[in-house]
């Protein structure tokens, strides 16, 4: 229901803020990427969590085929006021509506009383990205204090950010730090060995045409992948930012390492013994050609990557990795038992559909 | 105005609370419930349909964060749960073996209404006729191991009450919070059988069934102890007492989102679901959410007032004819420290004697775990299937020369989900997670395809769950220099095993692998790969399972204990502790029961005078 927004119970608030946002203590505890400008966000807990990207099930005209329901997410803003009093009223202006409509938010109420916190909550489609900002008692409008996404525009004007769910495009990487990242996943995960090659080829080959649309159009080498690039390119612009440096830092040396052992060739198509080497040197923590001055760790980046590769393979797919679910249908085909009689599916040993909610699964009661 | 005028206040929502809360709304008493967490609901009371707890490998141990605090572990990795608090803004600190202070996610259950039953495996063992009478039954034993110093003689403590006074709580327990298993073969006394039926055990439980049968018989040839379905503390049918159904196919509840995750159908049967939520409406009962208590105040022999602060962080206060403190054994005893801190009188009064904080326990805890031949769809799991009293008899004890016994089961939904058994790999508890994978780094392309080959739903663990030896320098403190994120003191946690709980461990482990031993002898391709107590894992000293017991514990004489025989403070006319906390031995198996039923049965004597 794009352009459908309304506000949510107090309760649904409240549970977000406290935990995230309430707190006397001063501190940066939460600072604990490399070293930024201070920030309000380094003093809650999670500011990643802002706006609350969360399923979306309907509002009072809510539609409710399931397959519907699955297209969009409530995206639910939260401001913090100073106190309950003061500001007096909050709005927000963003993308996934007109840039010059403000959208009233209420303050959430507790036991009959005011809070500080204001909310709306905006009906919005999976796969997107917006920008918005906030605008305070009628002031220009502000950036989200919390949430550290930020989006810088041609003019210069920075706003905040968020995405969607199952989000497919690049956020924070570059094309060719995405084809490294691709190439070092893959000496990673099991996707490139000859068998598993096959499934992933039948595998897409099998989707139909708007899956095949939705997620193949974007989703990073999605013929030879699970999406698990796409996975760290959105944790790294939300949930684990502060590793984005890294990523930066070791993506730039391994490329100019890449370029040192074959410099006829792009990063991106050389062999895959460089690639072998190089990830083995990574793992022993002597890489030729390492800048160590820039880097001091390789073999941390190794250990980094790899949580982050296999969760991205095998995590919901709302996550952008494990797209159309295909890592997990890879252990479903792997584990099948064999043909009970001619026609009949082997028993597959890891029903993941059972208990996921659908259209991504068959479970007819839970609804994600 | 926000009233500020009840009956009762009980702080915590959990296995210790909400018995009482049950109790006191449904008798019409005015209740104000306290949770510092968040209300997740099920999707059957949630506004648009959709619960907060997902089956998603990621909400329990999703994004990665650093622990930031002056300790020696800072910059370790923790990883972002949806129930359980940021580290950095509410840690634990234990004292590590090097006499240095680490911050742990152990210890905690859950800031969330319900507490530790919306995240654990619902395993709901009663606790053994022998488990209330260890000081009687070890009292003129000669035949006592690895207790050079008579420590056990000396600390082991009878329960003020029998495993009778108990036993129609356990019933009442059973039949209001719902749940499934077998009475027959379990070595417990029962007046009445509530349980529901059991749901069908997953295929690779047989193993441990037919394991513990060996085992059984081995033991015990003339009379063998046989297994029985372990109690689980989900509903298979639907259920009265507190208005829920089930689907359809019940069989649906399994799906291995069950240990560690709420469930978004509300069929584990957490205190929110099942006792709060019959009373939610009630005119008489109120709940406050994300609103934690700070302090207690002291006057005229009275907890006079219990201050807390609201959602925003504003401070507020009511008053109560009776208040209860039941946050978990360890947030318990750091409440009271803290409205000690800050009130003379209460200090007074809460310290009598020098024991609250003290003879903090948990368990012991270990197992052992093989490699089947065959492979199971482990998704299609709740958290156990079968269990056995075989190893708690007397016989068992004096044989081995234990001071007191424990329960084995098998693990069915562990390491069931891809995520789930990458990041355990190596790590089986949550101050490690991810470690082994990611420093495997030949585990990779081919190589990680066997791992999953050899790994995948082929995995069967056996766990015990035993009494540990309650000692008096194992304790809550609260700790010097670390603040919450509310400026509070933190916990501390001091604790360390006992020989005989090493040797105990070491006891049921090999007890544990026999079971798998014996199964898997003379199959082929059948594989063991190892045992042990928690004892033995890299931060051993702070392992805790969760099960988090003693501190302020229930007596008789009031120079022994905390609490009374009610679980009422010594110099308290109205405040009791009814979480873990009061237990002066830890149970031998899974606390969550013996503390719901002790609950039930304080709500009577609490009813009785209000």
């Amino acid at each position: 229901m794009p352009g459908y927004f309304y506000v949510k119970d107090d309760q649904y608030l409240l549970n977000y803020c406290a935990k995230y946002l309430a707190r006397y203590n001063t501190d940066r505890r939460h600072a604990y990427g490399p070293p930024e400008v201070d920030a309000p966000r380094d003093r809650v807990a999670e500011a990643w969590r802002f706006p609350i990207i969360d399923t979306y099930g309907g509002g009072a005209d809510a539609v409710t085929d399931s397959k519907t329901f699955g297209d969009y997410n409530d995206v639910t803003f939260i401001y913090a006021g100073a106190n309950a009093t003061s500001p007096a009223n909050v709005s927000v202006i963003g993308t996934f509506a007109t840039l010059y409509d403000p959208i009233p938010m209420r303050r959430a109420m507790w036991e009959g009383e005011a809070t500080r916190y204001w909310s709306v909550t905006y009906v919005i489609p999976k796969g997107q990205v917006h920008r918005y900002r906030f605008i305070v008692d009628g002031g220009e409008p502000v950036n989200d204090p919390v949430n550290p996404q930020e989006e810088a525009l041609d003019n210069g004007a920075v706003w905040s950010r968020f995405f969607t769910d199952s989000f497919t495009s690049p956020i924070v990487l570059e094309r060719w730090e995405l084809d490294i990242l691709y190439r070092l996943s893959t000496e990673i995960l099991p996707f490139q060995t000859a068998d598993s090659t096959n499934f992933l080829a039948r595998f897409y080959d099998h989707l139909d045409r708007t899956s095949k649309e939705s997620l193949y159009n974007n989703v990073y080498r999605l013929d030879a992948s699970v999406g698990e690039v796409n996975f760290i390119d959105n944790i790294l612009a939300r949930e684990e930012r502060q590793h984005l440096a890294d990523y930066k830092i070791c993506l730039r040396l391994i490329d100019r390492i890449l370029r040192q052992r074959n410099p006829y060739m792009e990063p991106s198509r050389i062999s895959r013994e460089i690639y072998f080497d190089l990830y083995n040197e990574m793992a022993s923590n002597q890489v030729q050609g390492w800048d160590y001055q820039t880097y001091s760790n390789p073999q941390y980046f190794l250990y980094l990557l790899r949580r982050h590769v296999a969760t991205g393979a095998f995590c919901h797919p709302k996550y952008g990795g494990n797209a159309g679910a295909a890592g997990w249908a890879y252990l479903a085909e792997r584990y099948t038992l064999p043909s009970p009689a001619p026609g009949q599916p082997g028993q597959t040993l890891f029903d993941w559909r059972r208990a996921m909610e659908m259209p991504l699964g068959t479970n007819a009661e839970y609804l994600g | 105005m926000i009233k500020d005028q009840f009956d009762a206040i009980i702080i915590g929502s959990g296995a210790g609370g909400a018995p009482i809360a049950h109790i006191l709304g449904k008798a019409g008493k005015s209740v104000l419930v306290l949770e510092k967490g968040p209300l997740f609901r099920p999707q059957y009371q949630s506004p648009n349909g959709r619960s907060d707890f997902k089956r998603d490998e990621l909400i329990s141990d999703g994004p990665e964060k650093r622990v930031q605090l002056p300790v020696v572990n800072n910059g370790q990795s923790y990883y972002s749960s949806h129930v359980e608090p940021d580290l950095n803004d509410e840690p634990h600190i234990y004292r590590d073996v090097n006499n240095a202070d680490k911050a742990t996610i152990e210890g905690y259950t859950a800031q969330v209404v319900g507490g530790g039953t919306q995240l654990y495996g619902g395993v709901s063992f009663r606790f053994s006729p022998l488990d209330f009478q260890l000081a009687t039954f070890n009292q003129n034993r000669n035949d006592i191991r690895e207790d050079p110093n008579n420590d056990i003689k000396r600390e082991a403590r009878d329960w003020p009450i029998s495993y009778q006074d108990l036993e129609p709580y356990y019933v009442k327990t059973e039949e209001l919070v719902g749940i499934n298993g077998t009475r027959e073969n379990q070595q417990k006394p029962f007046s009445k059988d509530v349980y529901q039926p059991p749901l069908a055990p997953n295929g690779i439980s047989e193993y441990a069934r037919r394991g513990m049968e060996m085992l059984a018989k081995q033991l015990n040839p003339q009379n063998p102890i046989l297994p029985y379905r372990t109690p689980l503390a989900v509903i298979t049918r639907d259920h009265a007492p507190s208005g829920r159904k089930v689907p359809t196919d019940p069989e649906t509840a399994k799906t291995s989102y069950v240990n560690r995750y709420g469930d978004p159908l509300g069929l584990k049967s957490s205190t929110w679901v099942s006792l709060l939520s019959p009373v939610k409406d009630l005119p008489n009962f109120t709940i406050r959410c994300n609103s934690v208590a700070t302090r207690l105040t002291y006057q005229n022999g009275k907890v006079d007032r219990v201050y807390y602060l609201d959602p925003g962080g504003v401070e507020r206060s009511a008053q109560a004819k009776v208040v209860v403190v039941a946050c978990s054994a360890i947030e318990s005893i750091r409440l009271l420290k803290l409205s000690a801190l800050q009130d003379r009188a209460f200090d007074k009064a809460i310290h009598q004697n020098d024991l609250l904080g003290r003879y903090f326990m948990t368990h012991c805890f270990g197992g052992a775990s093989a490699v089947l031949p065959e492979r199971y769809d482990k998704s299609i799991a709740l958290d156990a299937d079968w269990a056995t009293d075989c190893c708690s008899t007397e016989q068992f004890l004096r044989e081995y020369g234990l001071w007191a016994g424990g329960a084995l089961y098998n693990n069915t939904s562990d390491e069931a989900l891809p995520i789930s058994l990458l990041r355990t790999k190596d790590a089986m508890d949550l101050d490690n997670l991810w470690n082994g994978f990611m420093w495997a780094s030949d585990l990779k392309a081919k190589a990680l395809v066997d791992y999953f080959d050899n790994e995948f739903g082929r995995g069967l663990s056996i766990s015990f769950m035993a009494n540990q030896v309650p000692q008096r320098d194992n304790r809550i403190e609260l700790h010097p220099a670390i603040t919450d994120k509310w400026n509070r003191p933190v916990a501390y946690i001091i604790k360390d095993w006992h020989r005989h709980d090493r040797y105990l461990m070491d006891t049921y482990a090999e007890q544990a692998a026999q079971i798998l031993q014996l199964s898997g002898r003379d199959i082929q391709a059948f594989k063991f790969v190892g045992k042990g107590g928690s004892y033995m894992a890299p931060n051993g000293i702070v392992r805790i399972a969760n099960h988090i017991l003693g501190g302020a514990r229930f007596g008789t004489d009031r120079n022994d204990s905390v609490l009374d025989v009610n679980c009422r403070a010594w110099d308290f006319d109205n405040l009791y502790v009814t979480d873990g906390a009061f237990m002066p031995t830890s149970g031998s198996g899974n606390p969550t029961n013996t503390i719901e039923a002790n609950s039930f049965r304080v709500a009577d004597q609490i009813l009785a005078r209000l």
